[in-house]
């Protein structure tokens, strides 16, 4: 029960490339990604947002597939595809029928090869973006609350601070070269992992890997970088206005810890105790028992990310919505009681029981969805790829659930001390410029 | 030496498919309980799990003439407690065996659907079937959801999709019940919780009722737990929803919703088309997969991809169970309004005027038929194909045969179906936006009426 039996094999190729394979006849589809170890943290200076109009610049050509014939191809072979930028990776992926394979790792490997993009294509994509973060963000209720609001207060090292979907001049100042840089600078195979996951055998699948990506030149290994961040000392506060939501919200985040540390056990526990969904504790106390809140969530990572898919500085983040009758010391004093009565207790052990079951479950659902049906087992193949280029060990997607089972009360309790401190964290509100009446 | 990189040059060509392996449905077992209730099972082994939904063949349609959105809050109050438990107990008992619950209701339908370890199957099944049949409609837990609810739709009044549907669904639907997709305020205010408890023990019954489950168990073992669970549940005759007409929509027209200060404007045009059961529904699938329905469509190449003027745009088929419709959306910035509607119509006429090529044909094809295979793998995937068949009443072999009668499909029922469907002509046009910056733009589309975001 502690351990998965996934079928895993993985290689790596004589110019840095891992490949990993899990192989799985149930339908005659395969789901395929490339991962680069590289995400917005360590996006330039003055070029806020610009890895992920990167990723936009993936799709726009390479040598031998101009700009629209890579997502032709793969929707003719009756796939679907998609890219998405993280803190620390940034993958290409796509879903197919098995029998699209080789054409796929034609692609994804012409890319890493050659990526072949002009000024039209810049243009055109910086475009796309800006509608990109307009819709998700300038023009939506709570949009970018609190993944864009809290990293500014909460850090203070650049790369963990910036605005990572971007600011439009930042944006515009954007050239081709930048883009050239980048793609030299990261985008090399030894900085990459390919996965394969569904109906392909590890034979055909190594073969087919070693023919499309073995003669792509290794390339410099990217430069170390530094994104480290001292511990917080004190409160850091932030404000920002709400513009067309009609309810006060507030966000507060701590450091959490780094992966894998033993408090890492501890603190994934502690957190699904307190926002695991409506059993959680704040959501219980908040919303259901007190009535203070209309809506509560949070996590480790959260929202743009989870447990696994960070590799530096990150926050354990709660974020509430209020009713606009209390006030925002009101609702945070409530939200307080619920984290001091952890870091006093600690949590029970009938409830510590509940929260293991819960998240294995959880656990063994996100390995096979993650993306919706569209996109089958996309969540074992960005687990996989984390544990590859963070952990340099893909089978941890089978053993790493043991060391959340075996977390003990005690031990939740030490971690809800050393990071839950309320003397050290960052809280954003939320305060919107039109108020609906109250009920 | 070059000459020999070059002929070995595995980059030269774009590699072939290879021959496609057999994509072959798992067996169903469908049966039907003496109390009415249907019941579809799959067996799927991919995880140590299984998911479904329990559906009434009930929404807010059915409950209009009571009050608007009345199926959504009693959905929402079936979860929060029955007569063996409370909220709390129901929320900390589903953590215990792992389990999620989620209760909702759309227009036609009213679902409580379920995912947990097959380990705790039974006790999971147990809470299902109280649930659907001992919801204890407490007072207090009522007036929270209430409240909630009220909150809920002051911020959906500030989004702007929310905004564009709301106001889409008037239009088209006129009188009929599906014009209502939310509550006002002052309309959730006045719900009574004995309305509540009187929608779910009308509908919540097991003829009007299909359990559909898919996932890591044995189908006979799991059909004889769901007897012994639902089998003692009492049938009753369920009220039908009543047969309106839709109102006939004929000329552009643009329905203008004001909100102050959008930096982006949703752009959505709509008319009325078909259901499910319709034997063009797969015509005018493939139609609008070509149309804007997949990431290399007309319209996504042109105003995504060559203009950059949205990053998301869609075109889409809805099904009702008694009307259908289909959309094109874009959110895109404020000064190419004008320019973006020209291209939608743009488009759309050239679907209806000129017959696809046989290359661009074969593509939409092979794409509808790889993207419905991409659900086999998964068990939601698979339950979400089942749910279609069951809620629009499709043949039983649909799924079964839909790969094949996709790709039978030629260019003149492409042709056929966007001359039907893709009403260009009498398309209704709604627009979200700060109508200060776009106004003018819409005009030359049509008559204008603006709304504000606000219904009171």
């Amino acid at each position: 029960m502690n351990q998965l039996h996934i079928p895993l094999e993985s290689t790596k190729l004589d110019n840095g490339l891992r490949v990993v394979i899990s192989p799985d006849r149930t339908a005659p589809v395969a789901t395929l990604g490339v991962y680069y170890n590289i995400g917005f943290r360590l996006e330039p200076r003055g070029r806020s947002g610009f890895a992920h109009l990167f990723e936009h610049m993936m799709f726009q050509g390479s040598e031998h597939a101009g700009k629209m014939m890579h997502i032709k191809l793969i929707n003719s072979s009756g796939g679907v595809l998609n890219g998405s930028t993280h803190y620390d990776v940034t993958n290409y992926y796509e879903s197919i029928p098995s029998n699209a394979l080789e054409r796929v790792l034609w692609l994804e490997a012409d890319r890493m090869r050659a990526l072949k993009v002009d000024d039209e294509n810049l243009r055109n994509q910086r475009d796309v973006v800006k509608e990109e973060v307009r819709v998700n963000v300038l023009n939506q209720p709570y949009g970018g609350f609190p993944w864009l609001d809290l990293p500014p207060v909460a850090f203070r090292n650049w790369p963990n601070a910036h605005n990572f979907y971007g600011d439009f001049a930042d944006l515009d100042a954007a050239t081709l070269d930048d883009v050239q840089q980048f793609f030299y600078t990261y985008y090399s195979p030894s900085n990459a992992v390919l996965l394969m996951i569904g109906d392909v055998t590890p034979d055909e699948g190594f073969t087919l890997a070693r023919r499309y990506f073995g003669s792509i030149p290794a390339g410099p290994p990217p430069p170390t970088a530094d994104v480290s961040e001292a511990s917080f000392e004190g409160l850091r506060r932030g404000e920002v206005e709400e513009k067309f939501g009609t309810l006060p919200a507030f966000a507060v985040g701590y450091r959490a810890p780094e992966r894998r540390k033993p408090d890492w056990y501890a603190l994934a526990m502690l957190d699904h105790a307190l926002h695991g969904g409506r059993a959680g504790r704040v959501y219980r106390r908040l919303v259901l028992e007190q009535q203070i809140a209309v809506d509560t969530a949070g996590g480790i990572h959260y929202p743009v990310g989870d447990l696994f898919d960070y590799n530096g500085p990150t926050l354990l983040v709660s974020r509430v919505l209020h009713k606009p009758e209390y006030s925002s010391d009101q609702a945070l004093e409530a939200y307080d009681a619920v984290i001091d009565a952890v870091c006093q207790q600690g949590i029970e052990q009938d409830e510590l029981e509940q929260v293991k079951v819960k998240f294995r479950s959880e656990y063994v659902s996100s390995l096979e969805g993650g993306q919706g049906a569209s996109i089958p087992r996309y969540g074992l193949m960005h687990y996989l790829a984390c544990f590859t280029l963070f952990d340099n060990d893909p089978s941890l997607v089978n053993s790493i659930l043991g060391g959340f089972l075996q977390v003990t009360r005690e031990q939740v309790r030490e971690a809800a001390q050393r990071y839950l401190d309320p003397k050290r964290r960052a809280i954003v509100f939320r305060q919107p410029t039109r108020t609906g009446v109250a009920a | 030496m070059m000459a020999t990189i070059a002929m070995n040059d595995p980059f030269a060509q774009v590699p072939a498919l290879g021959p496609e392996r057999p994509v072959v449905w798992p067996a169903r077992t469908h049966r039907k309980l003496a109390n009415g209730l249907e019941i579809v099972l799959v067996e799927s082994h991919t995880i140590p799990k299984f998911t479904g939904e329990l559906y009434f063949r009930s929404g807010n349609a059915s409950a209009v003439a009571q009050a608007p959105a009345l199926a959504e809050i009693t959905a929402t109050v079936v979860r929060t407690g029955t007569e063996e438990r409370s909220s709390r107990q129901i929320e900390e008992d589903l953590r215990r065996i792992g389990a999620d619950i989620g209760t909702s209701a759309g227009a036609d339908t009213s679902a409580i659907g379920f995912n947990g370890l097959v380990e705790f199957s039974l006790d999971l099944l147990k809470l299902v079937a109280e649930l659907a049949q001992r919801a204890s409609f407490r007072e207090n837990e009522f007036e929270r959801e209430r409240r909630q609810m009220i909150e809920g739709l002051r911020i959906a009044r500030t989004t702007p999709s929310f905004l564009a549907n709301e106001r889409m669904c008037r239009v088209l639907f006129g009188a009929h019940p599906y014009a209502i997709i939310a509550a006002t305020e002052s309309q959730v205010k006045e719900y009574r919780l004995a309305q509540l408890a009187e929608f779910y023990r009308a509908h919540y019954r097991p003829g009007n009722a299909v359990l559909i489950a898919v996932g890591d168990f044995a189908a006979p073992q799991m059909m004889e737990q769901i007897d012994r669970i639902f089998g003692s549940w009492k049938p009753a005759e369920v009220p039908g929803v009543p047969a309106v007409s839709l109102p006939r929509l004929r000329g552009r027209h643009v329905h203008l919703v004001h909100l102050a200060e959008s930096v982006q404007t949703q752009v959505l045009v709509a008319n009325h088309a078909i259901t499910r059961k319709h034997p063009d529904w797969l015509r005018l699938a493939l139609a609008n997969s070509i149309y804007g329905g997949a990431f290399n469509s007309r319209l996504i190449m042109n105003i995504r991809e060559q203009k950059g003027y949205t990053y998301s745009p869609r075109s889409s088929v809805h099904a009702l169970r008694q009307y259908g419709y289909f959309t094109v959306n874009a959110a895109v910035r404020n000064d190419v309004v004008a320019a973006t509607l020209t291209e939608i119509f743009y488009e759309l006429d050239r679907m209806r005027s000129l017959a696809v090529a046989e290359d661009e044909l074969s593509d939409a094809r092979t794409y509808m038929s790889g993207v419905f295979s991409l659900g086999l793998a998964t068990q939601d995937g698979l339950a979400s194909q089942l749910s279609n068949v069951y809620l629009y009443d499709l043949p039983e072999d649909y799924v079964e045969t839909l790969r094949q009668r996709v790709r039978a499909l030629t260019a003149a029922d492409v042709l056929a179906a966007a001359r039907a469907y893709f009403d260009s002509a009498n398309a209704q046009i709604i627009i979200v936006g700060d109508r200060r910056q776009i106004a003018d733009q819409v005009g030359l589309f049509g008559q204008i009426t603006e709304y504000d975001a606000e219904p009171n």
